[in-house]
Parts: structure tokens; sequence; C-alpha cells
């Protein structure tokens, strides 16, 4: 998927007041690598695990006395979806090459620090992956920079 | 009695489904409506937006009805609560590495399904091996070889 033609917008109304299930639906929705399109609007491109999960997420508005509607969409400027785009793209970038710097600085590190950090960084790479929409080249880079890392322990004595 | 959950089941309405036949209905028959305004009058929704065996409180599906059916007091299906919790939301609460299997294992399977009836009758097989893989893992304190 290089460019989403149709996205499923959740617009969603939540109490101010208590603020936990706020910020609950709010981190989940960061997690999923929602686009902001203002506020209590929120798009992904659509498909039907995309769609599964913004009805989820509208449910728990609606269990803590919000209210949500879910809705497919078009946009009908290009050149506004390739900003919306664009900035979804430099967020997953900015992760992905925050990993590989993690796994470029850890080659130093004794071999027990090595082995936990590649654990890690798989975890957080699986993470990423789930909301890169749009194929991300970093994504590559890194998944290299956190193999390489793993190499260099098995290529040593195993214990 | 008839059950209905939205087509293109994955692994939340699979593993429901599996329990439903397995613990509650034997004769269970299912349905899947696009939403739930299409229910057939009599059927128990489950799995959607709306119906009470749903997600809710942070748990998917197969956990709510876990609690619903007055199933939670078996450790193998908290177990198996846990794997598909981490399955369908991937949110971490649950420490399963099996849950990542089972997802792409299932995904891959509705691709290959002629239809969702077809699909259930797979996974239900392969939810009979889980549960008891897990409840001999459970007695032994050991994965069974």
């Amino acid at each position: 998927m290089n460019q989403a033609d149709d996205w499923v917008l959740l617009a969603y109304r939540l109490p101010r007041v208590p603020s936990t299930p706020r910020s609950a639906v709010w981190r989940k929705l960061k997690r999923l690598g929602v686009a902001q399109l203002g506020d209590g609007l929120v798009a992904l491109p659509a498909d039907p695990r995309t769609r599964e999960q913004l009805e989820w997420i509208a449910e728990e508005v609606t269990d803590h006395g919000g209210e949500a509607t879910l809705w497919l969409g078009r946009p009908l400027d290009t050149n506004a979806s390739s900003v919306v785009v664009g900035r979804m793209t430099a967020a997953v970038a900015a992760e992905y090459e925050a990993v590989a710097a993690e796994a470029a600085a850890m080659r130093t590190a004794d071999a027990a620090a090595r082995r936990r950090a590649v654990a890690r960084l798989r975890r957080e790479l699986h993470r990423i992956q789930g909301r890169d929409f749009f194929t991300c080249p970093q994504g590559e880079a890194a998944r290299r920079a956190v193999e390489t890392l793993a190499a260099a322990d098995t290529a040593g004595a195993r214990t | 009695m008839k059950w209905a959950t939205r087509p293109g089941v994955h692994v939340d309405r699979a593993a429901c489904a599996w329990l439903i036949r397995r613990f509650i209905d034997p004769d269970a028959e299912f349905v899947f409506p696009a939403d739930l305004a299409a229910i057939p009058a009599g059927a128990t929704p489950f799995d959607m937006r709306g119906a009470a065996l749903g997600h809710h409180q942070g748990r998917c599906s197969f956990e709510t009805a876990l609690e619903a059916f007055g199933l939670d007091d078996d450790p193998a299906l908290e177990e198996i609560g846990h794997i598909i919790h981490e399955a369908d939301l991937a949110d971490e609460r649950c420490d399963a590495p099996a849950a990542a299997g089972l997802d792409v294992l299932i995904r891959g399977l509705t691709l290959t399904s002629e239809s969702d009836h077809d699909t259930l009758a797979i996974t239900s097989r392969l939810f009979d091996g889980l549960y008891e893989h897990t409840r001999r893992q459970l007695m032994t304190g050991r994965p069974p070889a």
C-alpha cells in the first residue's frame, strides 16, 4: 500500500473527566499509528483489520459515556492526503531510526547486554511494523541493524 | 441455538465459536450477518460492536465470554484467554508467545477458506489441540513433549 484510497475514520468525544479513559483511548490510538485529522477525529488506511481496531476503540469510548462514530472516507484533495501520509510515514521512520541507532550503539556492549538488546529491539520492530502502513524504507535498515547485532552474538562462543 | 458474529472470522471470533460449541451449546448454529441490525431473531451476537459478548473493560470477546459463561474457573481456558487477547489486541497485557503464531496461522487460513464455516471447522480442531496442550502443561508444569 503506497497511498491509501479509502480511510476509516473515527470521530469521538469523551468527557474531560475522568481523564483516565481519555488517555487510555489516546494511547491505544497512538499504538495503532492513527493520523490525527482534528480534535477527536482520527483516521487509518481502511482494511478489515484497521476497521475492526477502530470499532473496538469506538466501543470503549461509548462504554465510558462518550460518543463515537465510524466512517469510511476518501480524500477529495490528494495534496492534503499526501501531507497526512507523509506525517504518518515520518513518525514511523523516526521510530525505525531510533531502533537502528540503538542497535548500532549496542555493538560494543558485552554479550549479555547485546542479547537482551536484540530481544527487546526485535519486539520493538514488530510493534512499529504494525503501524507502518506505507512500508517505510527505514524499516529494512532497522531490521538489518538489529540482525547484524544478533549475528555478532551467534558468531561468538555459545554459552 | 443460533449464534451470530461478523463475517470474515479471525482469532477472537473463531475462539468464541469453539468455546460456545464445546462448552455451552454442542448444536450451536453460527450465522455471519454484516451488522447488528441484520441478526436473525433469537440469535445471540458475539464479538460485534454493541454485543454483550464483545470487547469490554479492555478484554477481548473470548475473555468476556469466559466470564459470562462462568468458565473463568478453568485455568486452561484462562490461559487460552491470554493467548487470544494478545493475538487479537497485541497490547502486551499478557505474556503469550503463542499469540503471534496463532494470529498468522488463522489470518492465512481465512485467505484460503471457502467460507466462515470452513474456517471454523479447522480452527475448532486447532483450539481442541491448544486446550489439551495447555491443560497438560498446567498439570505437569512443563510443555508436553
